[in-house]
């Protein structure tokens, strides 16, 4: 898993979260929900990290979106597309 | 002849395109093939018996199946009931019996007796059914709309064929929408209003693009619509948003919300909620000019700013056809030649009673008054008056905007523990550091404005107010009551706190 998107996840999801965290001290399993991310902010969320990682979201449904509930997830669902790209 | 007439008369013309932009997919059609389409659903459903005045669901997410089997019930005269999968979790043989469907479509598992699968429609060969000629009167009603209230299950009334008529045609008079237009809708189809704009379309011939919530951000700037159909809480996120953008990337505020909404965009619709002042401001120098208006489900759209009249703090001037008159207590009453409705459908008992009044009177609840040229402003909820001990009323959303105001305050609400002394429950900002002393100074701010009854003795700081907790709506507004019962220990102790 390529640490450059891992560290762009962190610093975007860093930035809408409601809570002070730093990048780095984001948990990879814990919830998204649970971490204070609205509906709205965790497509947002989506969308910068997907730009940043020069990733098309094209290449997600909303059912992909729906289904990314962690950080963790969220880098490993951009690194599989990354790589196939 | 009366818009819906128009639409159902015949085909539009060829040139003008509907799209449905998902994330993964966007597909487009000219109106002509949508039309096409939606005339094969029209043999389909007078093929499952149903008859003028018959009410089909439509309980799914935002697509061209939900568009076809819209269009196809006003052809032939039936009634559509829009459900939001995400509000309505009942199962779909449920909401057949409560709001007496003859048939729900939906994308949701399972199917069963009169529930079938919304996909099925798509894919219908061409019928030869003989559509019949359809007139809709004012009275009549082609669709069963659901209040989205604070509690308690959802309220519906049957809209007005007249009420739709009046207000796309005042919309049309304010924003000339035409050749070259693309409007952007990602609020739910169950909605009336966002089926508007495909009416819209059909008749005065423009694009239009239909999205969800989850895409929006995603398919707006390859869109590049003109239009943008949004809600309070969806510019608050997006500001937010562009604000952290401009500060990281050292861009200009035109030039992220370019970024993120094209460049093609005329204006930005907001309504359904009050509208952060800051946040109309942001927008308006950010090159992206911004219209607040007002209306409630049971009066339709009341009042709009639009370009050729706009006055900052109000929600616009009075629609023709609509009258406000302002009760002595001040508060709003709606009367329309042509109601929405005069009852709700399915309610409580007397909850009819207390907001639809003889004379095609709706008593809104909502606080304003009229300035000398006719502009309506609106400045709270009726129940949101707090009487102090000494006997004076304070209307608390003048206040709340205020606090509003500050940067680090997201939302809030104030309220009085005591009948002396107000407190504001705050909610901060997720793009600023908050701690104690940046609470108290906005806290200082505020009350250096205000009056000396309208002091606000002390903030109680809260979790972020979202739809997803519950002290949010799901238009956005601040759930006072349960806001209210959550904080009540930390508004009463008066070791907690932020003080001035």
């Amino acid at each position: 898993m390529p640490d450059s998107i891992e560290t762009t996840a962190r610093v975007a999801l860093s930035e809408v979260l409601p809570q002070e965290l730093t990048p780095q001290a984001i948990d990879l399993d814990a919830e998204l929900d649970h971490l204070g991310l609205t509906s709205l902010n965790k497509v947002l969320f989506l969308t910068s990290v997907c730009d940043r990682t020069q990733v098309g979201l094209h290449h997600f449904t909303e059912h992909d979106l729906a289904a990314m509930r962690t950080l963790g997830q969220v880098v490993e669902a951009l690194s599989r597309h990354k790589e196939m790209s | 002849m009366s818009v819906i007439n128009q639409l159902v008369s015949g085909p539009p013309r060829p040139g003008n395109r509907l799209s449905v932009a998902r994330l993964g997919r966007t597909e487009s059609w000219d109106l002509t093939e949508v039309w096409e389409l939606s005339g094969r659903v029209a043999g389909y459903l007078l093929g499952l018996g149903i008859r003028p005045g018959d009410r089909i669901g439509v309980l799914a997410a935002n697509s061209l199946e939900w568009v076809l089997l819209d269009l196809a019930a006003l052809r032939i005269k039936a009634v559509t009931a829009g459900f939001d999968p995400g509000k309505f979790d009942v199962s779909g043989t449920e909401l057949v019996t409560r709001y007496g469907l003859a048939v729900l479509f939906t994308d949701q598992d399972p199917t069963a007796d009169r529930v079938r699968p919304v996909a099925a429609v798509r894919e219908l060969l061409p019928s030869d059914a003989d559509l019949p000629s359809v007139v809709w009167e004012h009275g009549d009603a082609p669709a069963l709309k659901f209040t989205s209230g604070s509690s308690g299950p959802a309220k519906s009334l049957l809209a007005s064929a007249g009420s739709i008529d009046s207000s796309l045609a005042a919309v049309q008079d304010m924003f000339a929408h035409g050749p070259g237009d693309d409007i952007f809708v990602f609020l739910p189809l169950s909605l009336l209003q966002q089926r508007y704009w495909v009416y819209s379309a059909f008749v005065f011939g423009h694009d239009v693009t239909i999205s969800t919530y989850e895409a929006a951000f995603a398919t707006l700037r390859t869109t590049r619509p003109t239009v943008v159909m949004g809600v309070p809480g969806f510019y608050e996120t997006t500001r937010a948003h562009l604000e952290a953008t401009a500060a990281r990337t050292g861009a200009s505020p035109p030039e992220v919300a370019v970024e993120v909404f094209g460049d093609r965009i005329r204006y930005l619709w907001t309504g359904s909620a009050p509208a952060n002042p800051a946040t109309l401001r942001y927008f308006t120098e950010a090159g992206l000019p911004i219209f607040e208006g007002y209306g409630l489900n049971e009066t339709c759209i009341v009042a709009k700013n639009h370009p050729g009249a706009h006055r900052p703090g109000s929600v616009g001037r009075v629609l023709p056809g609509k009258e406000v008159l302002i009760d002595s207590d001040g508060v709003i009453n709606i009367r329309g030649e042509l109601p929405v409705a005069t009852r709700y459908e399915h309610a409580e008992p007397g909850e009819s009673e207390a907001m639809f009044r003889p004379g095609g009177i709706v008593r809104t609840g909502d606080l304003g008054h009229l300035d000398e040229d006719g502009y309506l402003f609106v400045r709270g909820r009726a129940d949101d008056v707090i009487v102090l001990e000494n006997g004076k009323k304070i209307i608390v959303r003048p206040i709340e905007e205020r606090l509003k105001a500050c940067a680090v305050i997201e939302d809030c609400v104030v309220t009085n523990p005591s009948q002396r002394q107000l407190v504001a429950i705050v909610s901060p900002t997720a793009s600023h550091p908050v701690d104690t002393e940046t609470i108290a100074a906005a806290l200082r701010q505020t009350n250096a404005a205000l009056g000396h009854d309208e002091q606000i003795t002390k903030a109680v700081l809260a979790d972020r107010f979202t739809v997803e907790n519950g002290l949010l709506s799901s238009q956005f507004k601040p759930r006072r009551k349960q806001i209210e019962a959550r904080y009540r220990g930390l508004v009463i102790d008066p070791e907690e706190g932020i003080r001035a």
